[in-house]
């Protein structure tokens, strides 16, 4: 259960530009929903602030009964490393780790080993189709197909919350409506709950419920395609 | 095949991975850290086993004795010998007569010592079976026996049988070699001769110079030295053999100690080339490691990563620095033996000794280093805004801070460092200093190429503004390029004005103390060879000569012999000293009653911590001298503190009028040449003596001071070079980073040619930033350099002068190096297409 309270947020410059304003959002395992707006409008920070990579000047974020603002940086890491997945607009894999490794990292950190991270490496790759190209470095990679690296890392060790921000951003039509339908069955299936920031209205049809980001709050504008 | 834990996937992302990313950098910051500790331990070892060879060979003298009882210069009367001997708790009292005796035919002189036979043999048992081995000469040859040490043997190349030339005096005195001691019996290059020999033929009848004491079994040492302290007259002094083994190395401890970390300049240069490429390396994956972070790795997991990659450097560097420093050690051993150029191991031959404790300590020092130039740029690391270097990745890269409060702070310890005493007699506070004020320079660099980017000209050519615009975005990459090459310049900068300064010095100072026209040498402090009175008398009558003045050296003890300074008698007006003597200090008091005027060297008055118009006792000939400091001058030539005395006053104490030096100086129109041919008639034949004019003198003393500082150069290049692969790592790591741009360039129509000359004007900017803030801090290190490190090792002050030539010629060499590596850097990039540039992703 992800419960987001009331949040506020303002940016620090010479005079503070408040960015998120009473933001309040709930979602249940299985939910899958798509956050959207203008640029500048916060879809960024929100996610940031649902990460707890950031801190809400005012309200409050609660994962799982956890409230992230009574959580240190140290918590808040563990806490994303095991409950956590993400997928980036730019891909982020590691140039260092073959495809393969990117996808076991958050195993490992987690401290998942043996025959269980193999079959579940080889479960995830098969289903996004580069179980031929596991030993590969991610730079002989296409666009797409690290994309489907990062959907597969984002859900390996079985997350309670993904985040997703402008997962197609750099991905051409064919390769976007792929990557889309990837991550909706694989949340489904794994019951996490689902956050798309999108500009796309295209991507926002894939999800549960739709909200739009504007500078009063979140509001729900239209229920997806479940 | 998947890593099986979060360590092995971690190192993999965070530390292998990187390294091997970038191999070329990786081996250049091995090789950094390897050459320093390289450097820093060859140095080390052969210093370390040259001082160790001179320590055992000076302990070597005093065989399985306790104690000992030593006489300065002509030592004590032999009336004490049965006195000492029957004191309660010694046990065997063995004397010696000890003489530098002057070598005829070859340089220097060859320690004699004169032992009774019987006695010294219960102290160095190994003398019995060395004498009844020794092989007797075939054939019955004119000339008192002598056995020598091995190493003597070996310097001289003399086997039993050969006639040893010696002289005394200006008298020739020939022993015949009776045997070679073993090397475990005698370490020191030395002859042994029988007692009763060595006080007849090197005229010292009645006198021994040292008392060999072993003690009784039992027998409390502090007692016995109590007993001793009560009945030895002035002058005589109780030492024990460690002490003097101490002694004999700590002469060459400054030397040593400043060599080893000039050798350690090349590892403090590597541990800023490890701090830039780390620094580089954060710079360009602020995205890793951004998301690493959002991937669950702590700050804390981060930081560790980090600071172990920069541990791999530094280990491996290490490990192999080892072993480079060990091979280059032997190297240097093999071909110039263990004295390095100042002369203080000159004919030493020791052999190379690994202690693996020596071994492991510059192995962590070179690790240490590279964990330490990893450390700003791994809190740097743990320390990135997750969320903005994920959207942002290396924006951060144009941002400059200026750190006034930090480079102020470092900079007014690095001053507030300087008024600490020496310690250990080390001028470790003048290093930490130097250490600082670098550090310092360092984190002001951003604050410095910021002010030079402000005033730099416009010029309508497209190479310049967009060199210019590039600088001004990557300012943090361009200043963290130039930082090793800051530190090696700055240091170079600043040994060369030390240096020039000490050559100028010397130079003036060597024509200040040599206004005669011809000097004469028989020998020097404690050697047996001399001119007696009437020589002296012989001289002065020579057509030509206007006038004469003589020297005499000896040893003196002072502050009860806890200290050993070197007499210098000279005829000299104490009116005018300073016509005579370089002063630095002096005084227009008068001479108190009862006290004789002397001036000292700075090494004296800083020993005895005296100044001008002090007073002191010392003691000579075995009577107390009540001296009054004159002045206080300065001395480049003496390892150890020097008194100046008049020669009169000096005979009338000791009734010596032997003398070392003669100095002669021609009438009007007299012909140096047939001065010369005169004095080569007068003194007989085949005796050894030094005549020089003063343009030899000066000669030689700038040869050696230059033998002495030819590795000093060797040293500061390589430290230059390893500034240089700083700035070679850095531009070809921006320029890989920049081949999308360069393809957006060739794209919009840029010609190769405009942007290598782009890249030559990026690396020669980079250059002048070096160059500059070298050139600045430089100096000011040098002041340090030259007032306070100098001053503490040496005891030595000298007169600054900068070599502005070799400065500008160096400065505008590094500008065209740096500007060549940059282009050089940039083929690759210039070389690859453009279309395929652009497209690329990474």
């Amino acid at each position: 259960m992800l419960l987001v309270e009331n949040l506020h947020k303002s940016f620090v410059a010479a005079t503070p530009r408040p960015v998120l304003r009473n933001v309040s959002l709930a979602a249940r395992p299985g939910d899958y929903v798509a956050i959207v707006g203008e640029s500048g409008s916060g879809k960024s920070t929100l996610l940031n602030l649902i990460a707890g990579l950031d801190t809400p000047d005012a309200g409050r974020i609660v994962l799982e009964g956890q409230d992230l603002a009574a959580l240190d940086d140290a918590s808040r890491t563990r806490l994303r490393r095991a409950r956590m997945g993400f997928v980036f607009q730019a891909f982020h894999l590691l140039p260092h780790l073959t495809v393969e490794c990117n996808v076991a990292l958050p195993l490992a950190l987690n401290g998942i080993s043996g025959p269980a991270a193999r079959e579940r490496i080889d479960e995830l790759l098969t289903a996004v189709g580069l179980s031929d190209r596991r030993d590969d470095s991610p730079t002989r990679l296409s666009g797409g197909e690290m994309q489907r690296v990062a959907v597969a890392r984002a859900l390996v060790h079985r997350p309670g919350l993904v985040l997703a921000d402008e997962p197609t951003g750099n991905l051409d039509a064919e390769s976007a409506a792929e990557i889309l339908e990837l991550l909706r069955a694989q949340l489904k299936r794994d019951n996490a709950i689902g956050i798309l920031v999108t500009h796309s209205t295209i991507a926002a049809a894939t999800t549960d419920c739709t909200y739009r980001l504007t500078a009063s709050g979140l509001a729900a504008i239209a229920a997806g395609s479940a | 095949m998947i890593p099986r834990t979060a360590a092995q996937v971690l190192l993999q992302a965070g530390v292998f991975g990187p390294l091997r990313h970038a191999p070329g950098r990786t081996l250049l910051a091995i090789a950094a850290i390897a050459l320093g500790v390289a450097l820093g331990f060859a140095i080390y070892l052969i210093n370390r086993v040259a001082a160790d060879e001179v320590a055992v060979a000076a302990r070597s003298l005093f065989g399985l004795a306790d104690l000992a009882v030593e006489g300065m210069g002509a030592g004590f009367d032999e009336g004490l010998y049965p006195t000492i001997a029957r004191l309660p708790g010694v046990k065997v009292a063995s004397p010696v007569v000890q003489v530098e005796a002057k070598l005829v035919g070859r340089r220097g002189a060859l320690t004699v010592l004169g032992m009774d036979v019987f006695r010294s043999r219960q102290l160095q048992p190994a003398f019995a079976a060395a004498d009844s081995g020794a092989a007797a000469p075939e054939q019955p040859v004119a000339g008192e026996p002598i056995f020598l040490s091995a190493s003597a043997a070996r310097s001289l190349q003399l086997q039993p049988g050969d006639t040893l030339h010696l002289q005394v005096g200006l008298q020739p005195l020939d022993f015949i070699v009776a045997g070679v001691l073993p090397a475990a019996v005698l370490e020191d290059r030395a002859g042994v001769i029988d007692i009763a020999t060595a006080q007849w033929r090197f005229d010292r009848l009645g006198k021994l110079s040292r008392l060999n004491l072993k003690l009784a079994s039992g027998a409390s040492p502090v007692q016995v030295r109590q007993r001793l302290s009560e009945i030895l007259p002035e002058g005589v002094q109780v030492t024990t053999p460690d002490a003097a083994a101490s002694d004999a190395s700590r002469l060459s401890r400054a030397y040593r100690s400043n060599l080893t970390a000039l050798a350690l300049v090349a590892l403090f240069t590597g541990g800023f080339f490890v701090y830039s490429t780390q620094s580089l390396a954060t710079l360009r994956r602020r995205r890793e490691f951004a998301l690493l972070h959002a991937l669950g790795v702590t700050r804390r997991q981060q930081l560790l990563l980090t600071l172990l990659g920069g541990a791999i450097v530094g280990i491996a560097g290490a490990l192999i620095g080892i072993v480079a420093g060990l091979a280059l050690a032997q190297l240097g051993i093999s071909a110039v033996g263990a004295d390095l150029g100042a002369g203080y191991f000159r004919g030493a031959a020791p052999t190379l000794e690994l202690h693996f404790a020596e071994a492991a300590a510059f192995c962590l020092l070179g690790a240490a280093v590279a964990v330490l130039g990893t450390l700003q740029p791994a809190i740097e690391a743990a320390r990135i805004p997750t969320a903005a270097a994920l959207k942002a990745g290396d924006v951060a890269s144009g941002e400059i801070h200026g750190h006034g409060v930090l480079v102020a702070v470092v900079l007014l310890l690095a001053f507030a460092v300087l008024w600490l005493p020496p310690a250990a007699g080390l001028p470790l506070p003048g290093y930490v200093s130097i250490g600082l004020l670098i550090i310092g320079t360092v984190i002001a660099m951003p604050t410095v190429l910021r002010a030079l980017l402000d005033r730099a000209p416009a010029f309508q050519a497209v190479p310049w503004e967009m060199a210019v615009a590039h600088l001004r975005g990557t300012a943090r990459h361009a200043t963290l390029s130039v930082s090793a090459i800051v530190v090696s310049f700055s240091l170079m900068v600043a040994m060369a004005i030390m240096v020039t300064s000490f050559r100028h010095s010397l130079d003036a100072w060597t024509q200040r103390l040599l206004p005669a026209d011809l000097y004469l040498r028989a020998g020097y402090v404690g050697q047996s060879s001399h001119f007696d009175p009437a020589t002296v008398e012989r001289l002065r009558s020579i057509d030509g000569v206007a006038k004469l003045q003589v020297s005499r050296f000896g040893e003196v003890s002072v502050a009860n012999g806890r200290s050993t300074l070197t007499l210098i008698a000279r005829e000299l007006d104490p009116a005018h000293a300073g016509d005579t003597l370089w002063l630095e200090q002096s005084t227009n008091a008068a001479v108190p009653a009862g006290a004789v005027p002397v001036w000292i060297s700075q090494a004296a008055a800083d020993e005895l911590d005296l100044r001008a118009g002090a007073t002191f006792t010392f003691t000579l000939a075995g009577r107390s001298v009540n001296a009054f400091v004159d002045g206080v001058w300065r001395d480049y030539e003496h390892a150890r503190g020097v008194i100046v005395m008049e020669w009169q006053t000096y005979v009338a104490f000791t009734g010596d009028q032997a003398t070392n030096s003669v100095w002669l100086w021609l009438a009007p129109g007299a012909s140096e040449s047939a001065v010369q041919q005169q004095i080569r008639e007068l003194l007989p034949a085949g005796t050894e003596y030094d005549m020089r004019t003063p343009r030899e003198l000066r000669r030689l003393s700038l040869q050696a001071f230059d033998r002495t500082f030819a590795v000093t150069y060797v040293l500061e290049l390589i430290a230059v070079v390893i500034g240089l692969f700083g700035i070679a790592a850095g531009t070809s790591a921006q320029v890989l980073a920049r081949r999308r741009e360069f393809g957006v360039l060739r794209h919009i129509g840029l010609t190769r040619a405009q942007i290598a000359a782009t890249l030559a004007i990026e690396g020669a900017g980079l250059g002048a930033l070096g160059v500059i803030t070298g050139l600045a801090a430089g100096a000011l290190v040098s002041l340090i350099l030259i007032h306070v490190v100098n001053r503490q090792s040496f005891h030595w002050s000298m007169d600054v002068a900068v070599p502005v030539i070799a400065l500008a010629v160096l400065s505008l060499a590094l500008v065209i190096s740096a500007a060549l590596i940059a282009v050089i850097s940039g083929r690759q990039a210039m070389r690859g297409d453009a279309v395929a540039a652009v497209k690329e992703d990474w």
